[in-house]
């Protein structure tokens, strides 16, 4: 096989995916091929479609086709609640594990000074408009739990707080099925600091 | 050609970490013998134990690694708890430290004075009103343990000594000379600054809003010249 056949072409676009090595690039291109034409089309249209519309949410920056999501939209969700993620999978995550009936807002990404990601890429100004609309009653900060993601919380709570709004911050702590003696020291000093009144 | 078996384990604080490829993180360490380093941590994202946790910056680690050339393979990584318990605290000055480090020191040159010093600077940093006495300090420190070290106690026009109550001008690669109101030359550098603001900061005992006002402004500004035009990414945090 050439380099600048068809098939080496759609193998090494496929390696754009995350976990997508040559081989299984390979191993999908040719099921493609012999068994799924159909499948195939199907992807290829609906690939195109979604790259060429899929946006963000005006109000949440969450990815939809439309202006506002479907969450943001809904009546029946609390809009005093406001729910600070760092991707669109986590507003996912939450939605379909938890019985959280607020709104959400996506920084799609974390502060890493270091690397030159600041509160411009993050959409703060957005998320201070959004604020001074006086509907929030409490921001719940829900970045993950390493320095950089705690900095970004940190960061987004010193300006909540500016305004009067309550900031809480989701539990850090021993994980459902976890053993004391296998979780780190970290986490566990977290989950002492933080311990709750017990219900 | 750095070639580098290191079997033991070596006191190391994680200055900045990326990902790399599907499972791995580019780690650059700060160790206490071995200065600067480059690390590369494979699989630290997944397994069933994975580092990434461990791997966090201001927490104080054991690490040990192999190999040679310019990036290392890690090998182990464990958390040095005895040394302090992590808290969380406002990091601002913590990636400002670090980004001092990352782009001050050159990777491989051994500096323990200066990994002895961030220690310290990362224990005062959470303490109530001692984390810009410590910035400073630690800034002058690092600035004397890469070579440029600053006179402070001397005027560097007269060889007289600095006195309280003068007022002094600093000159780029030559040091403090009295102020006595002549217009400034090199614009960019144009700082004065009080004789008892250098005679603290020698001697470590800054105090007061006004002498650490003038002696960050100081700092800034000698930094400056030493860091290049790129601005310094972890200011960004400071609105």
């Amino acid at each position: 096989m050439t380099d600048n056949t068809l098939i080496e072409h759609l193998v090494t676009s496929l390696r754009c995916l995350p976990g997508v090595g040559p081989k299984s690039a390979q191993r999908m291109v040719y099921h493609l091929l012999g068994r799924d034409r159909d499948g195939g089309r199907i992807l290829a249209n609906t690939l195109r479609a979604a790259m060429d519309d899929i946006g963000n949410c005006r109000l949440c920056r969450t990815f939809t086709e439309s202006e506002l999501c479907a969450l943001c939209v809904s009546e029946s969700r609390d809009p005093s609640l406001l729910c600070v993620v760092e991707t669109p999978a986590n507003v996912a995550a939450i939605n379909r594990g938890t019985d959280y009936n607020g709104r959400f807002f996506v920084l799609l990404g974390h502060l890493s000074p270091l690397d030159g990601v600041g509160p411009g890429h993050l959409g703060i100004d957005q998320l201070k408009k959004r604020l001074d609309t006086g509907d929030i009653r409490e921001v719940i900060l829900a970045t993950g739990s390493t320095v950089e993601r705690q900095a970004t919380a940190h960061y987004i709570a010193e300006f909540v707080r500016e305004r009067g709004i309550l900031v809480s911050r989701i539990a850090l702590g021993v994980p459902l099925g976890g053993e004391l003696e296998f979780v780190d020291s970290g986490t566990l000093a977290h989950a002492l600091s933080g311990r709750g009144e017990y219900r | 050609m750095n070639v580098n078996h290191h079997p033991t384990l070596e006191p190391a604080f994680v200055l900045n970490r990326r990902p790399y490829r599907e499972t791995s993180l580019l780690v650059e360490a700060f160790t206490a013998k071995s200065g600067r380093v480059g690390l590369v941590a494979k699989g630290a994202r997944r397994g069933k134990i994975p580092l990434a946790p461990v791997l966090e910056p201001f927490r104080p680690l054991l690490l040990s690694w192999r190999g040679s050339g310019e990036l290392f393979t890690l090998t182990v990584a464990e958390p040095d708890d005895s040394v302090c318990s992590p808290r969380i605290w406002s990091v601002k000055s913590g990636f400002y430290v670090n980004e001092l480090l990352l782009r001050l020191l050159r990777r491989h040159d051994p500096s323990p004075d200066i990994f002895e010093d961030y220690r310290q600077v990362l224990k005062r940093i959470p303490v109530p009103g001692q984390e810009e006495p410590a910035l400073r300090i630690f800034e002058k420190r690092l600035l004397a343990a890469i070579g440029y070290g600053l006179s402070l106690d001397q005027d560097a026009e007269t060889g007289r000594p600095v006195e309280h109550e003068k007022s002094y001008r600093y000159q780029p690669g030559r040091g403090f000379v009295e102020d006595h109101g002549a217009p400034c030359i090199s614009g960019d550098f144009a700082i004065t600054v009080r004789g008892g603001t250098l005679i603290a900061l020698g001697r470590e005992t800054l105090q007061g809003s006004e002498q650490l006002r003038e002696a960050k402004h100081l700092m800034r500004t000698i930094l400056r010249g030493y860091l290049g035009e790129a601005p310094l990414a972890s200011r960004m945090l400071y609105r």
